[in-house]
């Protein structure tokens, strides 16, 4: 072959693909288009696993110019790295496109919640100890244990900065095991409460009205507080919040459906594709990515056993139960935790309604794990230096 | 023990704690902001709807 390629060069240029391409590329083409069939087939994220999985089909064509970083010649996934990964903007955008989807009434009801999403932001900090263990450094470990905060744009912003070789892996992990939620939920639950706990009942007396102005000021009350104690996390709880005033403040309507849709979507979109690109056949397929997968599941875990633990822990000393099941939802996989959790109530007593509790819960796990995330990433920089 | 170890832990000792702080800010102060401005009579039933 080469001494025919030596006798037609242009040859080279035409098979360029085929000479390059090797097993790896092939099993890089499979777990693309696994996740686009989980995309479409399962409807887990779709919105994000189909643009990634066909980013990674085309991040893995040998010689792709997609991905090209020759200077002249950028692909278009690079340049979008760059102008919206590498200087953390798509985690940004994302975040005001949440804030403007959230209603924080259930929290502002019953501010008792934001505990449990604080007990449910365990997980972060145990797997990043487990990582540890497995041989990742002090920076890798705090980014892997970051997937427990069940939060895509936060896994990204911190990854970007502290483990960008691992972006790709921990992005796919976070948003599988997000979508993974009604798996891998119910059995732990299960697990640790018993039956007659999971049908305590939460009544909805003494429930004030939230009025708009409390509505309006909220988001600006959670950025200076959240914004003295981690300037750092400023980017990320002041775009949340910024959606969130968009929306309650009544005379954006129009900027506020735009950051919930067109906002959304578009850099869903981007943001999505882009990642995928990152996952080339050199940086994904090894024994570390492996362990970043395995290491997701393990935080998931101690996110839920950590919101349950806290609410049997807090039914201890209260004279008003509280279902420990709703501890849970701490996580910050919003809606999808609440309406779990809900369900699973219903199951076991088909007369007891913990929606709104469970809501109120995900959404305070919602800013919970913002501060989760501003914490690391100032104290990994702080840390490192030691 | 490896020293990435000790500094997760240290993380884990001084984000936990500090979290749990943040939180009770957090609680204390809307619940401050819920009391000074309650929703007038009329603000109820659109809530109440919305929800």
């Amino acid at each position: 072959m080469e001494a025919l390629i030596q006798q037609y060069p242009w040859l080279d240029e035409l098979l360029m693909g085929f000479l390059g391409l090797s097993w790896k590329h092939v099993v890089m083409w499979g777990i693309g288009a696994l996740l686009i069939w989980l995309a479409a087939a399962k409807d887990y994220e779709p919105a994000l696993l189909l643009p990634i999985g066909f980013g990674a089909i085309l991040a893995n064509i040998p010689h792709s110019s997609a991905i090209s970083q020759v200077k002249g010649e950028e692909g278009f996934l690079f340049v979008l790295y760059n102008a919206g990964i590498g200087n953390e903007l798509f985690p940004v955008l994302i975040f005001v496109a949440i804030g403007a989807m959230c209603d924080f009434a259930p929290l502002i009801r019953n501010p008792k919640v934001m505990l449990f999403a604080a007990a449910a932001q365990f997980g972060i900090f145990a797997t990043a100890v487990a990582a540890t263990f497995l041989g990742f450094s002090f920076e890798h470990a705090a980014s892997i244990g970051i997937i427990g905060a069940a939060d895509g744009p936060t896994t990204i912003y911190v990854a970007s900065r502290f483990a960008v070789e691992l972006l790709g892996p921990l992005s796919v992990a976070a948003y599988c095991y997000m979508s993974l939620v009604p798996v891998i939920q119910p059995p732990v639950i299960r697990a640790i409460t018993t039956k007659a706990e999971r049908q305590i009942r939460m009544g909805y007396e003494n429930v004030e009205p939230v009025s708009q102005t409390t509505k309006f000021l909220f988001p600006i009350m959670i950025v200076l507080i959240a914004g003295m104690v981690a300037p750092i996390s400023v980017a990320l709880i002041g775009s949340l919040m910024f959606g969130n005033l968009l929306k309650e403040s009544g005379v954006t309507e129009n900027l506020s459906a735009c950051a919930e849709n067109e906002l959304a979507n578009l850099v869903t979109l981007l943001l999505g594709i882009v990642i995928g690109g990152t996952m080339s056949a050199e940086r994904f397929l090894n024994y570390q990515v492996l362990l970043i997968m395995l290491l997701g599941a393990v935080a998931f875990v101690f996110d839920t056993a950590g919101g349950v633990f806290f609410a049997k822990l807090m039914n201890m000393f209260s004279k008003t139960k509280i279902n420990p099941m709703i501890g849970a939802c701490g996580i910050s996989a919003f809606p999808m935790s609440g309406r779990v959790i809900a369900k699973m109530a219903l199951k076991e007593d088909p007369s007891n309604f913990i929606i709104q509790h469970a809501i109120g819960v995900n959404v305070a796990g919602q800013v919970a794990s913002v501060v989760a995330g501003g914490l690391v990433l100032a104290l990994i920089p702080a840390l490192a230096k030691l | 023990m490896n020293p990435a170890t000790v500094k997760a832990m240290t993380m884990m000792v001084i984000a936990l704690p500090t979290m749990f702080a943040v939180i009770a800010v957090f609680m204390l102060a809307t619940t401050v902001l819920h009391k000074t401005f309650p929703a007038p009579p009329e603000e109820e039933s659109g809530d109440e709807d919305e929800d």
